[in-house]
């Protein structure tokens, strides 16, 4: 690795703090507000906690802190990254880029519902019923169950498609603003107000009736479920999706910082902020939950739902049923999840610009002309009659069979193959205050890659013994594994020109 | 609320926001130690 310092520095962040806010950013999601919850819930209550605290120590901040030194180290996105450690390996790096782009495809369409029902909380028009408002009126899904609905895709649907485009506006000007002048400045602004949000939400949530019975639904621990595989299985899960692991997204930002950075302390901040929050929302989703329960004269149990369900079905009934400030505490809600997640989908969007330029050795202009152009043509597919189900196929699968195989085949190149992982422990710690020590290296070297196996296997185990969400054959292995078998040809087939990842500095000045 | 899940409430915030206000104090003295670029 050259040491020279350049003429032209790379693009760079304006200020610590706007690269934490940004690191924060990108890894507080929607995942945050609507999985965990439901997650701590189904997997032993407060019980979770332990098993969710090991996983962030010995798998979550080490891959996190791991992906901080990468970046850092060679000042480029992750296959001129994986270029330069093995070039055999450059077409991992393309891998996480391309999950990274699918996801996009489909994670603009999840704001652009946030943006409709932010306009919906205006005197509650999703109406009484909240299911038939939301599948049946406003996505038009397909009729039918699902088995018999899949393949119907229908029209495009103009109530999806317009706040969609709407999104897609917005996130095309962050982007084309730059690192610093785009994501950065809108982190600062919508990170702190994101914090606020929420912080008011749950005051409002925890103060009402019923609020006690969701939280002890939510906390009171059920140790015996430690016993349990699975329950280890969805900690691990957690903290790997929460983080954006493996998305190589903390590749590209870290390539953005400043030499002197402590790295290590950066990556704990952001493990803990994105931990943090997500316990703060759970105890406000629950609290919520609770109140919706005693309202409707039920079990808490029978209104606990997590994922779209949640925010855009059960929300919109607890929102309804509030004794008063309906609107608002429609605003704050769908306004938290719209800028949890677009400060997560411009971070995911940077690192495949990062990739593309460095590759083609484009201007930031023309990287996020293509790159936004072809997403928002994908995206169309998502505002179909069939697109819930082909979203929610398509992220069952990159996660499951892309973002975990990506994160495992990355650290067993750094540690087992490359062996460079004292390398990256030498640089951490160059630069660190807080020390990278044993612990670091045998998470690493061994936890780590037992438990991203042991994952994959359990979740191929579940694939068998029945099909996900009772979705036809032919659209699982199509859309679902089709989706990811496309990401993995793009990505061999990116890395096979022979042309290497372009240095970064020389297209700096292209700014 | 139950004083087992207020037992676990207080886990969770001690163990994820006192974990998160230790590194924000670690990472301020660190700055001050030795000023970043």
């Amino acid at each position: 690795m050259s040491t020279v310092e350049p003429a032209v520095t790379r693009d760079q962040w304006g200020t610590k703090l706007g690269f934490l806010l940004a690191a924060i950013g990108s890894a507080i999601g929607l995942g945050n507000i609507w999985r965990y919850p439901y997650v701590v819930y189904e997997n032993g209550g407060g019980a979770f906690l332990i098993p969710y605290f090991v996983a962030l120590a010995t798998a979550g901040l080490p891959i996190l802190i791991l992906e901080y030194s990468l970046g850092h180290r060679f000042r480029q996105g992750a296959p001129a990254v994986f270029h330069s450690i093995n070039p055999r390996w450059e077409w991992l790096g393309w891998w996480q880029a391309a999950i990274s782009f699918v996801i996009c495809t489909y994670y603009v369409v999840i704001l652009g519902w946030c943006l409709s029902f932010i306009y919906y909380s205006f005197g509650q028009q999703w109406g009484e019923d909240t299911g038939a408002f939301f599948i049946g009126e406003y996505l038009a899904t397909s009729d039918g169950a699902a088995p018999t609905g899949f393949w119907n895709i229908g029209g495009i649907q103009l109530k999806v498609l317009i706040p969609m485009l709407v999104a897609w506006a917005l996130i095309y000007y962050l982007m084309q603003r730059g690192v610093s002048k785009g994501i950065e400045m809108a982190s600062r602004v919508l990170m702190p107000t994101l914090i606020v949000m929420l912080v008011l939400i749950v005051i409002r949530a925890v103060t009402l009736e019923g609020a006690s019975e969701g939280l002890n639904v939510l906390l009171t621990p059920d140790f015996g479920a430690l016993g349990d595989p699975g329950v280890w299985v969805a900690a691990y899960g957690q903290v790997f999706f929460s983080l954006s692991i493996a998305f190589s997204i903390m590749i590209a930002y870290s390539s953005y910082l400043p030499r002197k950075t402590d790295l290590s302390n950066s990556g704990l901040i952001v493990g803990l902020s994105n931990a943090g929050f997500e316990f703060l929302a759970a105890i406000g989703v629950f609290a919520a939950l609770g109140f919706l329960a005693v309202q409707s004269d039920v079990a808490v149990g029978e209104v606990a739902q997590s994922g779209v369900v949640l925010a855009f079905i059960v929300f919109p009934q607890v929102i309804s049923t509030l004794p008063g400030l309906n609107t608002v505490f429609g605003l704050l809600f769908f306004g938290s999840l719209f800028f949890a997640g677009i400060t997560s989908m411009v971070s995911i969007l940077e690192c495949v610009v990062a990739a593309i330029r460095e590759k083609f050795d484009l201007s930031r202009k023309v990287a996020v002309n293509w790159i936004c152009g072809v997403a928002a043509l994908l995206s169309i597919l998502y505002v179909t009659r069939g697109g819930l189900f082909y979203l929610d196929t398509v992220d069952h699968f990159v996660n499951a069979y892309g973002l975990v195989v990506a994160g495992l085949l990355q650290v067993l190149l750094i540690v087992w193959v490359a062996r460079t992982l004292d390398e990256q422990r030498a640089h951490l710690n160059a630069t660190s205050y807080v020390q990278m020590g044993p612990w670091w290296t045998v998470s690493l070297k061994f936890i780590t890659p037992v438990l991203l196996t042991f994952m994959i296997g359990w979740s191929i185990w579940e694939e068998l013994k029945e099909n996900y969400e009772g979705y036809p054959t032919s659209g699982l292995l199509f859309i679902g594994g089709g989706g990811v078998l496309l990401t993995l040809l793009v990505a061999l087939t990116l890395s096979l020109n022979s042309r290497p990842p372009h240095d970064a500095l020389v297209h700096a000045g292209k700014e | 609320m139950d004083t087992a899940a207020i037992i676990m409430l207080l886990v969770g915030a001690i163990g994820l926001w006192g974990g998160l206000v230790l590194a924000i104090i670690s990472y301020n003295r660190a700055s001050r130690r030795e000023p970043q670029d």
